[in-house]
């Protein structure tokens, strides 16, 4: 599987490599692979690339701790009194529903230009999918577990800590694994709208600059960002599943 | 002692409702052992959930005379309702620690209970590393463990095979014998019925009713000797002749 997976990504550089010099494409179109790995270590050694990267990460980082937090809250606070899931259901489905790239400027507006806007807009996409999935998890425990917290007159705060979050886990890291890759779009949306440091700006500069070989190496190294992130996350939840999961 | 007057379930269904259990006064003697069968739809699951207070009743009452015990009666369920992300040893001890129960002293419990069931060597298993009856085993072992002076089974061994089955009617008794725990036992099998109990209860459907009752005079110590005893086959017989009348 890895290794067809890595003969394939080396068949599509080949072709690449190979029609670039074919056909003899002009760089501003398409740059050769070398090119474009020329260009990135040229970004690492004269324009601080790692420390864009490391803003990016740091925003999708902050962004999604908070976006998880809060979707945990207010999954339990749903779950609790039902009655607080209704009153914010419309503004809640009313942030989800706005395009992201719509919600960007208003927050760069407000927040500046700094990592702040794109953390609030990290944390605003990464909220939803948390949210729905841990408040699946607690509305659909195991009656029967129900029924032996019964049973045990455990105190509501016992049958939550032994039986429903446990049973909330799996749901909660599959809705946290949908958005890893949520958050990493949003954290690059709002580096293009507006900043002066991250992956996402070194993007919007190479554009400005018609320098495509920047351009695709940023998108490359997105990817990779992107897929790592959500691998992680993929690996906790098969584990949670594993481990938490009836069967 | 346990004591129903009056004691009535109804369940609310679209267009109406149905009479699951119709009123019944029964009066169950400390440390009886009371085997409770009859056709399904007779009520005999609802009667033991009135017990255990997992079901409302919708009038009457019932009375447990435990004296100031926490939690009155332990409950085994059709399948074990172990939890998953627990070892078969935290199983067992869950309700000593949600009960407050001082580490070293659960641990000797628990330590007596995987023995006196027969899961020694699979302490640090999960459930699901389990078979259907070793599961079972452990769930019987959980409601022992907080020692609650009343046991309620609900068919707990309709999902073993007939061996285990035997082996664990035995344990049962064992266990009834040592503790004089009140036992009620709901199953679908006469033999089974006639075999483990002091009383048993005979219910028909539609709507759920205590029909009979017989006092079991077999004597005790039961082993294979009762199976061959004509006074047991005598009581198989006309319970299976009530059932027949039953349906």
């Amino acid at each position: 599987m890895l290794k067809r997976g890595i003969a394939g990504l080396v068949l599509i550089v080949a072709l690449w490599g190979g029609g670039v010099f074919l056909f003899n494409v002009p760089d501003y179109l398409l740059p050769s692979p070398a090119a474009v790995m020329a260009r990135m270590a040229f970004l690492y050694e004269n324009a601080n690339l790692l420390g864009h990267v490391y803003v990016t990460v740091m925003e999708i980082f902050w962004g999604f701790l908070l976006g998880f937090l809060a979707g945990i809250l207010a999954a339990l606070l749903f779950a609790r009194f039902p009655v607080s899931e209704r009153m914010s259901t419309p503004l809640i489905l009313l942030l989800q529903t706005a395009p992201k790239i719509a919600i960007a400027p208003l927050l760069l507006l407000w927040l500046g230009l700094g990592p702040a806007p794109k953390i609030v807009l990290v944390a605003i996409v990464t909220f939803f999918p948390v949210m729905t999935g841990m408040l699946s998890g607690l509305r659909f425990v195991n009656k029967s577990y129900l029924d032996l917290a019964r049973v045990l007159k455990l105190s509501p705060l016992q049958r939550f800590l032994h039986i429903e979050l446990p049973s909330a886990l799996p749901t909660l890291f599959a809705g946290a694994t949908v958005a890893t890759t949520l958050a990493m779009t949003a954290a690059v949306i709002g580096e293009l709208m507006g900043a002066n440091e991250g992956v996402g700006y070194l993007l919007s500069s190479g554009q400005e600059n018609a320098d495509t070989a920047t351009v695709i190496g940023m998108v490359l190294l997105l990817s990779l960002m992107g897929w790592s992130f959500y691998e992680l996350f993929e690996a906790l939840r098969r584990r949670m599943e594993a481990r938490f999961a009836e069967g | 002692m346990i004591t129903t007057s009056g004691l009535t379930k109804s369940f609310d269904l679209e267009g109406g409702s149905i009479l699951a259990l119709a009123p019944l006064d029964h009066r169950i003697e400390k440390g009886s052992f009371v085997s409770i069968v009859g056709p399904s739809g007779c009520g005999k699951s609802t009667f033991l959930r009135l017990i255990a207070g997992l079901e409302d009743a919708s009038g009457g009452t019932v009375k447990l005379d435990t004296g100031s015990a926490k939690r009155p009666v332990g409950f085994v369920f059709q399948d074990a309702v172990l939890l998953p992300w627990k070892t078969v040893r935290d199983n067992i001890r869950f309700p000593l620690d949600t009960a407050g129960v001082r580490r070293d002293e659960g641990n000797r419990i628990v330590g007596e209970l995987i023995d006196l069931v027969g899961l020694t060597g699979f302490e640090d298993a999960l459930p699901k590393q389990l078979s259907g009856g070793m599961r079972q085993r452990a769930a019987i072992a959980r409601a022992l463990s907080d020692d609650p002076p009343i046991l309620l089974m609900d068919e707990p061994f309709s999902a073993v095979d007939l061996l285990t089955r035997e082996t664990l009617n035995d344990e049962l008794l064992r266990i009834w014998q040592r503790t004089g725990k009140t036992i009620l036992l709901v199953t679908h099998s006469v033999e089974e019925a006639a075999y483990l109990g002091s009383e048993v209860m005979v219910m028909s459907p539609r709507p759920g009713r205590l029909k009979k009752t017989y006092t079991v005079d077999l004597p005790h110590p039961r082993g294979e000797a009762t199976k061959l005893d004509p006074a047991y086959h005598q009581l198989v017989a006309e319970l299976r002749q009530d059932m027949r009348e039953t349906e």
